[in-house]
């Protein structure tokens, strides 16, 4: 009879393997629903009982029911035992259920195994844990990854958008999330006009590939090449910004560009361009090569949502930097200060500012200290303009990025392999480690400039 | 009530196998979030507070001006509105130990807007009131400066929106307090027989068909326990702790595990708590997706902040971790969560000793703690035992005020009926090695 395969089984985990089985181990185990584990299990009991009554046999019980309790009814639940079933229903105003909860054989001194068994039963069956329980929702269905990186996106993108305008027009007041959701992207104003143009094609490039789904490492590598063509390009002055303007999405650089801020003098547009690119290049690169590094269950599904959450988020990121360039405060001060702009952004972008921060700037003195032909220079320069805002005349020092010339094949090599971050605890230490090999190449730069200019002081008397 | 099911006659559990057993389909919830005023985008800490304050002042003035000419006619003349309360401490160079309450029979009420301060004397109780509510006084000046009060009054409950709750029978569940990577295990089981409950696990059939009526559930904060926020690694050397993980990375992947159960068979909303890894200015902001990946995946899910505001099945639902509620117990003489939940009801403001001595962030045009419409459900979690009130305002409005317990401390959640805002505890309990403790009811 079918009837007793089932108490041919709870025979054998009881009494053979010793197990404690409760009716959740039990419906699993056996692929029931939970009630028909429970009767199960009470059949088991009542049959054993009747053939042997000096069964080694202990059970406990769920008793639920009314309470009345300081003049108010309280709902109880509970896991008794055996002995003290009785009492316990005896309390209980009204009894709404009472059915086995698991057998043993041995005497339970406390409730620890009963959930142990359950933990582990339950651990190994995750993805499907309400297939046999008495109550369906119609509503939990797991999202598909790719279901899941749409709706990133457009929260993403609609959620940005109000705020990008807001971060440019007016500075952070209320700080209140965006409250409108926006499907249109509305090009943003100024200098952050380039970011948006040249990361939104970057995320639309991004956006192409997780849906095509090729491997992470495909599109890091694709994009490499491209990112650090954009780092070579930099250095190639005005044929570079020529560059850049075909590759960005046509036409919008060059309305950004003439949105400009007029208070901000002519020269600021095509140096900073430069360095705001580089810096574009150079965080999409970590953040490919981030995602390869990265591990999380959800591999594919999390690497695409990052691939375009960096995009748009590191267009963030970079705006907010630059603004802070352009702020009277002190640049490494307000970076890691900086709170993040949307709370859902992965923690590896902060990390990543000061880092990518630290590493422009020996970076590029060490390209200059190279003593090649073609330097790039970072110059400090006293901006002058008018904040309309607050009436004022502001006068702001700013590094700026002169282009001279071009060496940078060292350069762009070995930048990307010291990039690679993770915001994983124990690897914190390799951004530390990294900007300590920063400051190393910045000191043998700064030491090889000043012996430089030391050697040429003295050549020139 | 939820228990009001009597067991179906003839189908018990305590029997031989039945046929197929009925599976009960989870109550569609109808679900609206209105927390957007909690939530934070981009954030800038380079402003001072005090315009949070003058904020306050100015959004509360109008209500407090209607309330204090309904009570105390139209000839008086309206001053001065917000709150300060000093507290004389002298000046000592040890370390202040930290107490459970801060009141000194000693402290003084000070009266203060844009513009000027003054003592207040008279039938006005330093001790029941904390810095930061705006109140209105009646009285006069004395020649010594201060201010006699005779009377004072608050905003009181502002108007409640229209009443859409369902007619049938409809559960939420508000539990808070979970303490999850606690190292002791006696909470976990109970966990797991809530989390069986909801779920429809647990139970007979009657239990399960109500357990199916719990259209959500409501996290209130403190999902992590207090000591998983050990600071060691911050003062031993860095070769000691650079193989530890957090204690809260074991506890958060609990956390989705218990989530993951929860979410397959129930919306769920998780606000975060006082120890839960998220900021620590109210109002706190969600807990980011990226540590819960199992659960995250399903839509039940609904990560939001703290303070939370929503409309449940039509049911205007506000309340907060806990935060502020313990925040001015310790400053205050009031002992009662459910009174101080009240009062906060009174006063028209959800947090008023923010930012005062509750980190807060520094608003600037507008404070989102202000009441500005009458919850119909109002909670605070991590509440020491569970109470629950039905209040009547002056209006009419009628606002059922839930303590809710800590789950790790009294294995206790409630259990709100939208239809007919009632409330009632649920309690769970697991043997132990003491027998006769087992027969105490959770308190």
């Amino acid at each position: 009879m079918e009837d007793e395969l089932y108490l041919e089984n709870i025979d054998e985990f009881v009494t053979d393997q010793n197990r404690i089985v409760t009716y959740k181990w039990l419906s699993y185990t056996l692929g029931v629903h939970v009630n028909q584990a429970k009767q199960m299990l009470y059949d088991y009991v009542e049959r054993k009982r009747k053939e042997n009554s000096g069964a080694q046999l202990h059970v406990t019980y769920l008793v639920a029911g009314n309470l009345i309790q300081n003049g108010h009814t309280c709902h109880k639940v509970a896991v008794v035992r055996e002995d003290k079933l009785e009492a316990m229903k005896s309390k209980l105003a009204t009894v709404t259920s009472v059915h086995v909860y698991s057998i043993q054989k041995a005497l339970l001194k406390d409730s620890g195994p009963l959930y142990n068994t359950d933990y582990d039963i339950i651990k190994a069956n995750l993805h499907n844990c309400s297939k046999f329980s008495a109550i369906r929702c119609a509503d939990a269905v797991p999202r598909t990854p790719a279901e899941v990186a749409q709706a990133r996106t457009l929260a993403r993108s609609s959620s940005q958008t109000p705020s990008d305008t807001s971060a440019v027009s007016t500075p952070p007041l209320n700080g209140h999330g965006p409250t409108a959701a926006k499907q249109s992207s509305q090009p943003p104003k100024g200098i952050m006009g380039m970011f948006a143009a040249k990361a939104a094609s970057k995320a639309q490039d991004a956006n192409k590939e997780p849906k095509a789904k090729e491997a992470p490492s495909v599109s890091a590598a694709s994009s490499k090449p491209s990112a650090k063509g954009n780092i070579m390009n930099n250095f190639f002055g005005k044929a570079a910004m020529n560059k850049l303007k075909v590759n960005s999405v046509p036409g919008q650089p060059k309305e950004e560009k003439e949105a400009v801020k007029t208070s901000v003098p002519a020269t600021e547009p095509e140096s900073s361009p430069n360095s705001i690119v580089e810096k574009p290049g150079r965080k999409t690169e970590p953040a490919k090569i981030q995602q390869k590094d990265k591990k999380s269950k959800m591999k594919r599904m999390d690497k695409s949502d990052n691939e375009e959450e960096r995009e748009p988020e590191n267009q963030k990121k970079k705006r907010k930097r630059i603004k802070q360039l352009e702020s009277d405060s002190s640049d490494e001060e307000d970076v890691p200060a900086s709170p993040t702009l949307e709370e859902e952004k992965a923690p590896s972008p902060p990390p990543l500012v000061p880092a990518l921060k630290a590493e422009l700037e020996p970076a590029s003195t060490e390209a200059s200290a190279g003593g090649k032909k073609r330097k790039r220079k970072r110059v400090l320069k006293s901006k002058m303009f008018v904040d309309e805002e607050e009436g004022c005349m502001v006068t702001e020092k700013v590094y700026e990025s002169e282009s001279c010339t071009d060496s940078e094949d060292d350069f762009a090599k070995t930048k990307p392999p010291a990039v690679p971050k993770q915001p994983a605890l124990p690897v914190k230490k390799e951004p530390k480690e990294e900007r300590k090999n920063q400051k190393k190449g910045a000191a043998t730069a700064s030491r090889a400039n000043k012996q430089i200019s030391i050697m040429g002081f003295c050549q020139k008397k | 009530m939820f228990s009001a099911v009597t067991p179906l006659p003839g189908r018990t559990l305590l029997g031989p196998p039945s046929a197929e057993p009925p599976t009960f389909a989870r109550t569609g919830s109808d679900f609206a979030d209105r927390s957007q005023p909690f939530r934070l985008g981009e954030r800038s800490f380079s402003r001072q507070y005090a315009h949070l304050y003058a904020t306050r002042l100015l959004c509360m003035r109008p209500r407090l001006e209607q309330q204090a000419r309904l009570r105390w006619g139209d000839g008086v003349l309206l001053r001065k509105l917000c709150q300060l309360q000093e507290i004389n401490e002298e000046h000592n160079l040890v370390p202040q130990p930290s107490l459970a309450k801060y009141v000194d029979p000693s402290d003084e009420l000070v009266l203060e807007d844009e513009l000027q301060r003054i003592k207040l004397t008279g039938s006005i109780e330093a001790s029941r009131l904390v810095t930061g509510a705006v109140l209105a006084v009646y009285g006069h000046e004395q020649e010594d400066g201060k201010f006699l009060v005779e009377e004072h009054c608050f905003a009181h409950l502002p108007p409640q929106l229209p009443w859409q709750g369902p007619s049938t029978d409809r559960f939420v569940l508000l539990a808070s307090g979970l303490g999850l990577g606690s190292g002791s295990g006696e909470s976990l089981l109970g966990t797991q027989l809530l989390v069986d409950a909801v779920t429809g696990q647990l139970g007979a059939e009657g239990q399960q068909s109500c357990a199916a009526l719990i259209s959500r559930v409501l996290l209130a904060g403190n999902l992590l326990s207090q000591s998983t926020q050990s600071r060691d690694s911050l003062h031993k050397a860095k070769y000691l702790t650079k193989k530890t993980q957090a204690a809260s990375v074991e506890a958060v992947k609990m956390l989705d595990e218990i989530l993951l159960q929860l979410c397959s068979s129930v919306p769920v909303d998780v606000m975060p708590g006082e120890f839960d890894p998220t900021n620590y200015t109210l109002p706190q902001q969600p807990l980011h997706r990226c540590m819960l990946p199992l659960s995250s995946a399903y839509p039940t899910l609904q990560l939001v902040t703290n303070p939370y505001q929503a409309d449940m099945d039509g049911v205007r639902f506000l309340g907060t971790s806990g935060q502020n509620i313990s925040d001015i117990f310790k400053y205050s003489s009031m002992d009662d969560y459910l009174e101080i939940l009240e009062w906060t009801l009174l006063a028209g403001h959800i947090s008023p000793t923010a930012p005062d001595t509750l980190g807060c962030y520094p608003f600037y045009n507008s404070d989102p703690f202000i009441l500005t419409d009458c919850p119909h459900v109002y909670f605070c979690g991590n509440a020491p035992k569970f109470q629950s009130k039905l209040l009547t305002g002056e209006d009419g409005q009628r606002v059922l005020l839930v303590a809710v317990p800590a789950f790790s401390a009294t294995q206790t959640a409630c259990l709100v009926n939208l239809r007919d805002l009632s409330c009632q505890p649920i309690s769970f309990s697991v043997f132990g090695a003491e027998d006769d403790s087992d027969m105490e009811v959770g308190q």
